[in-house]
């Protein structure tokens, strides 16, 4: 936990903490940090990752760009809010975080893990049929592994789909989907587009 | 409140899989509150915890964004979801769309794509908090033919239906985040009793529980175990998530810590339809849950 610590001997890209105010949704933020740790010391998870959120904010103002963005912070983030509605300074820790993890695998730094697989299948569920087929995306994301891990992902959980299938909440047909899949369709890439656009200028 | 009160509802995705029996039993009790609920024409996924990933800020904002012009074309009444991540995407993109002319300027030219456009500043609620301040607890005692005299339960209302937004103006202030008490009111409202249940507020793990449960099983483990040790017949929750991580991995937990665990996990609105005199299966929809509370069961018509 305690491994990346400025180090005076490294060069750090100082100019890192303005390129997040300015690009991460909620960095704007970031600012008021009094790094009192009131996030870290209230993440239900903050245990299983690298730095708890005051640290990584600090990593962040100190220019620790390659450790920020290769850290598992953002990854084991359950989206709770719990560091939101606690901190003094009213810093949108969870957005902060939320963001950085998509900046991360835009920038390259995130190497595939469970979590990116896992949003991976489920964007292309949301994209493809307008709608979260759960059954589709669980079975997306445990073949994201390969097929030895897919087959004994889903063996591991056959109790459970079995529980679901029975109680009608897993359908074996055809997936939900909506009407104008064609709009859907082509409102995600103009966003898409707006977004590049955007980030350019 | 007597007349009925018409919304437009959000179903979201979970109400077609996942979470049928909280879809089933909300639109079951609706009429009992003089709740009139009109679906989004057409609607399509909220984008969860996760869609910003996959997708992006803009493109997962435009999903919102469609969603939002959907319900437009219903009207200018709020709009109303059950569910916790719906109501959490839903009216943080809406919030952002009608405070930042930038930001609704993009989301309207993506939109444009398909010949839309959300032009107005519809308001986005979670079913909870009209339940709490636009039906009030007194109409719900009041339908109450069925009381369930005798059950116990554990209120569990989880993070995102009152985080980050239930103590803001927003959000309706309806209840605190950190000490909610709107379930237990609810519970006994009902007729039941609300026994004293520490992780109230305390997280299941979400998303982070279905693709790595290795992660989180010691978070759900607590939820249980307090609601058991509480003496609890049921737990109840307002989210779907959270009604199907800490149900279905009740056996894996068993399995790691060499406990037995086998609570019911039921969604308000599924106390409220037996509670109700509805129908114990086409409406509060209990042959679903796949851990079956026979008290509960018995006491349903
Ligand atoms: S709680 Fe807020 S102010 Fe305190 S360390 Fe965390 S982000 Fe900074
Ligand atoms: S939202 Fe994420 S970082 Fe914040 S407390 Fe919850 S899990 Fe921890």
């Amino acid at each position: 936990m305690t491994k990346p610590a400025p180090n005076t001997s490294e060069k750090y890209d100082l100019g890192f903490a303005n390129w997040v105010y300015e690009n991460v949704n909620g960095g704007d933020k970031l600012g008021l940090c009094m790094q009192c740790g009131v996030c870290s010391g209230s993440c239900p998870i903050g245990e299983q990752m690298d730095h708890g959120p005051r640290k990584l904010f600090m990593m962040i103002r100190a220019g620790m760009k390659d450790e920020v963005l290769s850290s598992n912070t953002m990854w084991n983030c359950t989206s709770c809010y719990r560091c939101v509605v606690r901190c003094p300074r009213s810093v949108p820790v969870t957005y902060i975080l939320q963001d950085l993890a998509a900046k991360s695998v835009e920038l390259g730094y995130a190497k595939p893990n469970e979590n990116s697989k896992f949003s991976n299948s489920f964007w292309w569920s949301a994209k493809t049929f307008g709608r979260t087929d759960e059954r589709l995306v669980t079975a997306k994301y445990y073949f994201s592994f390969g097929v030895v891990e897919g087959v004994k992902r889903g063996l591991d959980n056959l109790k459970i789909a079995w529980g679901m299938i029975k109680t009608g909440r897993m359908h074996l047909t055809m997936p939900h989907q909506i009407k104008d899949k064609a709009g859907l369709k082509a409102i995600l890439a103009k966003a898409a587009e707006i977004e590049e656009r955007e980030s350019k200028s | 409140m007597s007349e009925k009160k018409k919304f437009t509802y959000y179903p979201g995705c979970s109400s077609q899989g996942s979470a049928l029996h909280l879809d089933e039993s909300l639109r079951a009790i609706a009429p009992s509150l003089d709740i009139e609920l009109e679906d989004i024409e057409d609607w399509n996924c909220c984008g969860a915890s996760v869609g910003h990933i996959g997708g992006g800020q803009l493109p997962n904002l435009s999903l919102t964004g469609r969603n939002l012009a959907k319900a437009q074309e219903r009207g200018k009444q709020d709009v109303v979801t059950g569910c916790a991540a719906c109501y959490l995407n839903t009216h943080a993109g809406n919030e952002k769309i009608k405070n930042d002319v930038n930001v609704r300027a993009q989301v309207n030219e993506a939109l444009s794509a398909a010949d839309m456009e959300y032009d107005e500043d519809l308001q986005v609620r979670h079913m909870c908090e009209v339940i709490v301040n636009d039906v009030g607890l007194d109409k719900v005692r009041e339908k109450v033919t069925n009381p369930l005299t005798g059950l116990k339960v554990a209120g569990y209302v989880g993070c995102q239906t009152v985080r980050p937004f239930a103590g803001t103006d927003g959000g309706g202030n309806y209840d605190t985040y950190d000490n909610p008490e709107f379930l237990d009111n609810f519970a006994e409202a009902c007729g039941a009793e609300a026994v004293e249940y520490n992780p109230k507020t305390s997280c299941c793990g979400g998303s982070v529980a279905v693709m790595s449960p290795d992660r989180t099983l010691h978070l759900i483990k607590t939820i249980v175990e307090d609601a058991v040790e509480a003496g609890a017949d049921v737990i109840a929750t307002p989210c779907p998530l959270c009604q199907t991580n800490v149900e279905m991995y009740q056996d894996a937990i068993n399995k790691k810590y060499g406990t037995d665990f086998h609570i019911p996990v039921m969604f308000y609105s599924q106390l409220m339809a037996v509670a109700f005199g509805l129908d114990g299966e086409k409406d509060a929809a209990l042959h679903r849950n796949t851990i079956r509370s026979e008290k509960l069961e018995k006491m349903a018509k």
